[in-house]
């Protein structure tokens, strides 16, 4: 097969595959939550345990009528949805779900999902641009505000792995995992983990950094105007971006697909850890308080971002004196 | 037959750019002219700079201009015609700039074949960062901070 059409096609499969996780990742959270809450959660629709309601609720939403304001900038206003769904769908390009199963593991692998998902900004604020509503725009700009504090967090917390392993290829940091995952990595992996966590949180915009979307005060954010089939965008790329972001994690810390068993378990062990950190997370989000604008902004500029260059500088000086990709 | 597509992308963005009357929307087109710009060092084997491109300029500075632009409220979904009184000037620079590119360009040999790479380009630039051109980086970092001490000076409160 040549190697181009063997590039589609894995395409077409992750595509696939990433869309009925989504799908099935939504109810995951809303059943982990109301576990938290002592709630059974859906169970109606496919019983048991509501294993149909994520086709319902696509079905539902498909079947909506699609509002557009006549206050909006029509143009920015359709086309926010698709913008901000294509690169959280683009950053599983460079994610490898075991040895040679991935679309492409590019020798930048890190830095393409990193840099690919800093551009769902720009879906984000158009759609709160366009909708030409106060709650829209006035979440929107929280969201920029929010996107310029925790990106810079994020990314030194993720590029503490790559020091680690002497590379930003996907499959080396992996490689590099063998013996010892790097979220055991003595000193640096906890704390780069635990940053890395914490900005993920609010890149995601989740509780309690979730004040651009903050139901009690901005009805639903930069979305509110949004119905039917693209809210269903929006909604797929917020979740698809946080599973995204938890397969990053998954790879960065916890060894990827490695695990006890034959190598074909590999992608089931990544999953597994990839769900792990996304539970991890919703833990978190349905554990915490909202926290105030001037609050989220303090704990990244004061605290977040300072510690976490010093915790890449240390990195860097333990490498240089230990040897690199050792 | 792909750069040429690009390059049309790139050239109509940019012209939208300074062509639009809505603040907002330039910003936008300004977004995709430095994708676009990014796609192009795709198509150069530079995966690396096509990686920084997004992170720096389409995902940092489209953000921060964003920023500005909401934090300036008066100027949100105001009409700004962007005319200047300085259309000639400037005409007359471009082309001199122009000029002088394509003066540069002319005297290089184009469509040969191109030298192979010698393997991954990631090393070699964060080399070259540290190493020759270390004098250089450490000077852009002066100069972001002076920018920085500047815009504090603006910002501060008069007291």
């Amino acid at each position: 097969m040549p190697p181009l059409a063997w590039h589609a096609l894995m395409a077409f499969i992750v595509l696939n595959a990433i869309l009925g996780l989504v799908a099935y990742v939504t109810l995951l959270e809303r059943k982990f939550a109301a576990r938290m809450q002592s709630r059974i959660g859906p169970y109606y629709v496919g019983r048991p345990h509501g294993w149909l309601q994520p086709i319902a609720d696509a079905l539902k939403l498909m079947l909506k009528e699609d509002v557009v304001p006549t206050a909006a900038d029509r143009g920015v206003y359709n086309l926010a949805p698709i913008v901000f769904l294509v690169p959280c769908i683009l950053i599983y390009a460079t994610i490898p779900f075991a040895p040679d199963l991935g679309v492409a593991d590019l020798n930048i692998g890190v830095l393409f999902f990193l840099a690919v998902s800093s551009l769902e900004i720009v879906g984000l604020f158009m759609g709160g641009w366009g909708s030409n509503n106060k709650y829209a725009l006035l979440s929107a700009m929280r969201a920029v505000n929010q996107i310029i504090s925790y990106d810079l967090p994020f990314i030194f917390a993720a590029l503490v792995p790559v020091l680690l392993a002497g590379s930003l290829q996907m499959s080396t940091i992996v490689a590099a995992q063998q013996g010892l995952w790097f979220v055991a990595y003595p000193v640096f992996g906890q704390l780069a983990f635990v940053a890395f966590v914490v900005a993920t949180l609010a890149a995601e915009n989740r509780v309690p950094f979730d004040i651009l979307e903050a139901e009690s005060e901005l009805v639903a954010g930069f979305r509110v105007e949004y119905s039917g089939m693209k809210f269903a965008l929006i909604q797929l790329g917020e979740y698809a971006h946080m599973l995204g972001t938890s397969f990053l994690g998954a790879l960065l810390f916890l060894g990827g697909w490695l695990g006890p068993g034959p190598a074909w378990l590999g992608p089931l062990w990544f999953l597994l850890k990839a769900v792990l950190v996304f539970l991890l997370v919703t833990w978190v989000r349905w554990s915490f308080v909202r926290i105030r604008v001037d609050q989220i902004l303090a704990i990244s500029w004061k605290v977040l971002l300072p510690a976490s260059i010093l915790l890449l500088f240390a990195t860097g000086l333990w490498v240089a004196t230990r040897g690199a990709g050792a | 037959m792909s750069f040429w597509v690009v390059a049309a992308a790139l050239v109509a963005s940019s012209l939208a750019v300074v062509l639009t009357p809505n603040l907002f929307h330039a910003v936008l087109y300004l977004a995709a002219a430095l994708v676009a710009t990014g796609v192009v060092f795709l198509l150069l084997d530079s995966p690396f700079l096509f990686g920084v491109q997004l992170l720096l300029y389409a995902g940092g500075v489209v953000t921060i201009v964003v920023f500005a632009i909401m934090l300036t409220e008066r100027l949100v979904g105001e009409r700004i015609a962007q005319t200047s009184r300085y259309v000639v000037h400037g005409a007359v620079v471009a082309a001199a700039v122009f000029v002088g590119v394509a003066g540069f360009l002319i005297q290089v040999p184009l469509g040969g074949p191109r030298p192979p790479l010698p393997g991954d380009l990631t090393p070699v630039i964060g080399r070259a960062l540290v190493g020759p051109w270390a004098a250089t980086l450490e000077l852009l970092a002066v100069l972001l901070v002076v920018a920085l001490l500047g815009a504090l000076y603006f910002a501060r409160t008069e007291d």
